[in-house]
């Protein structure tokens, strides 16, 4: 139950030769997370590698551009078993470089020629917008008289903030065409001040529109001319594109096969400051799951050529906070565990509340949800939907089989109550003990997690938190000093004085406790000591009244149910069963939904936030190929 | 965010970390230790190596990351815009790496070089280095850049690098946009917190407009309406009709004649930009600190922290850089405060 207890520091000593090996050995098996500490770095001070990883990534610079302009993945997958030498790598590099420099500059022609298909299409419709005015606007362009007019095109961001500025300077923005991200405006002013116009236009991004000579006494020639300069750019591309396509198809093998060893060379690459070395030596340090050691070594014993040495210890209290912590749960486990996960990571050591999740969630989603029927089809729906819904059909099953389980103990089928006798019995036959029944559960609960928060705490070391903090001993016992006396004064028997005497003591220790940890102003003090103390007594109310929805949803359920019936009973006989199977579908699809989210609720801040750190590291082994980052 | 419980989480986590915050007596006692007391201090003996410049990049990386811990642990309670805000505060940082990569690819700085000083931002704000790194040149860099959550600011700067690839226009085009969606951001929030917000952030604006458009106009020579433009909107005091007025004067000394009131010095500013941009540093963490202890809105207390502990941590890195490398002390007082080495 203890997030990581199976985690173990690892050392292996080994020959500097064969580092890149054991990398790739270790990440093969995904076993080993590297330490990069420099715990050895006084016998072994070097860090192997540093000019391999800088080749390495050089290396993916140039495969990853070329792969973008040739705009074809690589999907074919080659195997590379073995680490990459020295030599190979000077030489993929090398390959890779020659490559880009002749691809590359196609990835230069392009945008040239994307600029040109973006500015043809600017003049084409401009010139289409001032096509019916009677303007000569190349005369304009060309700048006589006094009036200053340009006409170009501005990114859209920048239109508000232009024509702001060029108020400043009397000038106006005349007209607006939109194209997306970019706008085409004609701007007009005075020429007295061109250079003024010319500076912020430069700053607002500007691109003048080039008014070709023959638009004002020849359209038809334009029209031809513009036709013709698409075309030759459309011929351009082709060929460009064609040239790469060729070169995509003759050197597609050995791009593969620079892929497919810089993918294993990756974990050496990665192990940086894990791998050390002096001379011959080398050493590799990290954690490792102790469940899996032995294969570690009987895989390093036959792959490596060299003899090694593989020691392994409990991680010390002062690496507590550094030890990696498996998350993922197989089987049934899974579902909950991405759960947790979406709220923290254990620490190492903590309590590893997965199973507690899984166990409290199946048993709440049941009694809010108890009806053998609607658990059913839940537990059904997982089945068939197994392949959509992955590890979460465990989660359906779970669900569905414990709404079945208290089902039967309700007497409840489909939401009819008289088909099937109780076991326990019908929540709507005494709703008052059903209140009483999950009051008492979440007070169980709440129990639970203090026990489990102040266990916690305790194995951080944290003895203060433990006994002061939110959950923690002092708060317990005032938590149930209030319970007991409000109990007693149910029953008729009064405020106990015991009890009234141990709220006392423990209210002043807090108090004292909240006082002197905080050392702000006197005005702030008080009132953070204040706040913080009522919050631990108002978080313990709150959080128990909070559990009434357990049982107000089992309620909720047979209401709705009769609800469906009474509907249903108005209706003629086809439509009487029609409002029983939407009525029945409504009552599992919303009621379903709602139940587990308030379900995951409780758990998450009725539970989680009160024992729960959730701030470990989780465990990422080596791994082979991309992904890692350096 | 106006969750009483919130408010009250707030409050007590700035009480406590205000106490992180260095005053300016803490600064001159800092100047005043040994390097080896004061790489005690501050932590920079905890960072091992020989090699000074790694330890050193080391170092103003574990500060940076101890103001990403803080912002994390101030962020927990929020949600919505004000998440969001301060959000967009942190990615300065990554700002501040799209100028760093600029500058490097200008310079033609080998790879290595460039990375040295890139800050390692956690997963929600960081972009992919390695790929941005590894292209040939300011423009690959921008085209690259156009296909991460930096479109609209990289389409930007790409179209007016392509005009005039001058560097400080590329500056003043990320500084724009980042503070424009800062401003946009704080819109978005409600009540006390926008009015609060926005008013702590017209006077970083209004400290940057008046700095940066004295040095653009009266140090590279730019023309009025192109200074202008490149200013950002939402100052408090210096909006856009004011500025043009300061811009369209002779002369630096002439501009700062007719300085509008409202602004720090009342109206009476140095001579030098440098110094300029030192009295209205002062004015904002003075600023900055009655608001952080007194402003009726959490956030902007928040906000008003980080703003003060981002100084606190340059001066603190700077202390430790400039004692590493044996940097007359005399200097270092004038560069943490300038006005006061004016004075004396």
């Amino acid at each position: 139950m203890r997030a990581g207890a199976d985690m173990r520091h690892i050392t292996l000593k080994l020959m500097r030769e064969d580092l890149p090996r054991a990398g790739l050995v270790l990440a093969e098996l995904e076993a080993f997370a590297p330490d990069e500490r420099p715990l050895l770095d006084s016998e072994l001070p070097e860090i192997p590698g540093t000019a391999f990883r800088a080749r390495i990534r050089r290396a993916w610079g140039y495969l990853d551009r070329l792969l973008a302009l040739l705009d074809a993945p690589l999907t074919t997958q080659v195997p590379a078993a073995q680490p990459l030498q020295r030599e190979e790598l000077v030489a993929i590099e090398q390959w890779l470089e020659q490559a880009w420099n002749e691809c590359g500059p196609s990835e230069d022609a392009l945008h040239r020629l994307e600029d040109d298909f973006r500015e043809l299409r600017h003049l084409e419709e401009s010139l289409n917008d001032f096509a019916d005015l009677d303007v000569d606007l190349s005369r304009l362009q060309a700048g006589e008289g006094l009036l200053d007019i340009r006409i170009g095109s501005i990114p859209a961001d920048n239109l508000a903030r232009l024509r702001d500025v060029l108020a400043l300077s009397n000038h106006l923005i005349l007209d607006v065409s939109d194209d997306g991200e970019t706008l085409r405006i004609v701007i007009a002013g005075s020429r007295e001040n061109a250079s003024v116009l010319d500076s912020v236009l430069l700053a607002a991004a500007y691109q003048a529109l080039e008014i070709p000579d023959s638009f004002d006494d020849n359209p038809e020639a334009l029209r031809i001319e513009l036709q013709t300069r698409r075309q030759t750019l459309e011929r351009q591309c082709h060929d460009l594109r064609d040239s790469l396509k060729d070169w995509w198809e003759s050197n597609r093998e050995q791009l593969l096969h620079a892929r497919a060893l810089l993918e294993a060379a990756e974990p050496y690459a990665h192990l940086r400051g894990a791998a050390r070395s002096r001379g011959i030596l080398g050493v590799l340090q990290g954690w490792a799951p102790e469940s899996r050691l032995a294969e570690v070594e009987t895989r390093l014993t036959q792959k490596l050529s060299q003899p090694f040495l593989l020691e392994s210890r409990r991680p010390r209290a002062d690496e507590r906070h550094l030890v990696p912590v498996p998350v993922k749960n197989k089987g049934i486990l899974q579902p909950f565990s991405t759960l947790v996960q979406q709220y923290g990571v254990p620490r190492f050591g903590e309590f590893d509340p997965t199973l507690l999740f899984a166990v409290t969630f199946a048993g709440m989603f049941g009694m809010m949800f108890g009806d053998v029927g609607h658990g059913a089809v839940i537990l059904l729906t997982g089945i068939l939907l197994r392949r959509r819904l992955h590890s979460f059909t465990y989660l359906f099953v779970l669900a569905g089989a414990s709404a079945m389980l208290f089902g039967w103990l309700y007497g409840s089928v489909f939401g009819v109550e008289h088909w099937l006798q109780p076991l326990w019995i019908a929540p709507m036959s005494d709703p008052i003990y059903m209140l009483t029944v999950a009051l008492g559960w979440g007070v169980a609960f709440l129990t639970l997690g203090s026990t489990i928060a102040i266990i916690n705490r305790l194995l951080a070391d944290d003895q203060a938190a433990a006994l002061f903090g939110p959950g923690g001993v002092l708060p317990l016992i005032l938590y149930f000093a209030l319970l007991g006396g409000l109990i007693s004064l149910a029953q008729g028997h009064g405020f106990p004085v015991v009890a009234s005497a141990v709220i006392v003591l423990t209210l002043v220790a807090l108090i004292a406790y909240q006082w002197h940890s905080s050392d702000a102003p006197y005005g702030e003090r008080v009132m953070i000591t204040v706040i913080e103390t009522y919050e631990i007594i108002n978080g313990y109310a709150t959080s128990s009244l909070s559990f009434l929805r357990v049982a107000a949803f089992s309620l909720n359920h047979v209401a709705l149910s009769l609800a469906v019936f009474t509907l249903a009973d108005t209706m003629g006989a086809v439509g009487h069963w029609i409002v029983i199977i939407l009525g029945n579908v409504f009552v599992i699809v919303l009621e379903g939904f709602i139940v587990a989210i308030q379900t995951l609720r409780l758990e998450y801040y009725e539970g989680f936030s009160r024992y729960f750190y959730g701030d470990g590291k989780p465990f990422r082994p080596l791994r082979v190929g991309r992904g890692q980052t350096y | 965010m106006s969750r009483f419980t919130d408010q009250a989480y707030l409050r007590t986590r700035l009480a406590i970390m205000g106490r992180n915050l260095l005053s300016r007596e803490d600064l001159d006692e800092l100047i005043e230790l040994p390097l080896e007391e004061l790489a005690a201090v501050s932590g920079f003996d905890a960072v091992p190596g020989d090699n000074n410049a790694i330890r050193l990049a080391t170092f103003e990386r574990t500060l940076m990351q101890t103001w990403l811990d803080e912002l994390s642990a101030l962020l927990r309670p929020l949600e919505g815009p004000a998440r969001r805000l301060l959000t967009h505060w942190a990615s300065r940082y990554e700002v501040l790496n799209i100028k760093a990569l600029v500058r490097g690819k200008i310079g033609q700085l080998p790879i290595d070089e460039i990375e040295k000083s890139l800050f390692r931002l956690p997963g929600f704000l960081s972009l992919n280095h390695d790929q941005l790194l590894n292209t040939d040149n300011v423009v690959e860099l921008l085209r690259q850049l156009q296909k991460t959550p930096y479109q609209r600011l990289a389409t930007q700067a790409l179209r007016r690098y392509e005009e005039r690839p001058d560097p400080f226009l590329l500056d003043a085009t990320l500084d724009q946009q980042f503070y424009g969606d800062l401003i946009d951001r704080s819109h978005h929030l409600s009540g006390t917190d926008r009015t609060e917000v926005l008013s702590l952030i017209g006077r970083i604006v209004d400290g940057h407009n008046l700095v940066w458009s004295l040095r653009y106009r009266y140090n590279y020579g730019l023309q009025a309406g192109e200074v202008l433009y490149l200013a950002i909107d939402g100052g408090r005091v210096l909006d856009r009709a004011r500025l043009q007025e300061l811009l369209h004067a002779e002369s630096l000394a002439d501009a700062l004649r007719s300085l509008p009131p409202g602004l720090p010095g009342g109206g009476q500013l140095p001579q030098q930009i440098t110094l300029i941009e030192a009295v209205m540093r002062q004015d904002l963490f003075a600023y900055a600190e009655r608001a952080m202890r007194y402003s009726p809105s959490a956030l902007t207390s928040v906000l008003s922290y980080l703003v003060l502990r981002y100084g606190g941590i340059n001066a603190l890195y700077a202390i430790v850089h400039a004692r590493v490398y044996g940097l007359d002390e005399e200097l270092l007082q004038w560069a943490l405060d300038p006005l006061q080495q004016e004075a004396a």
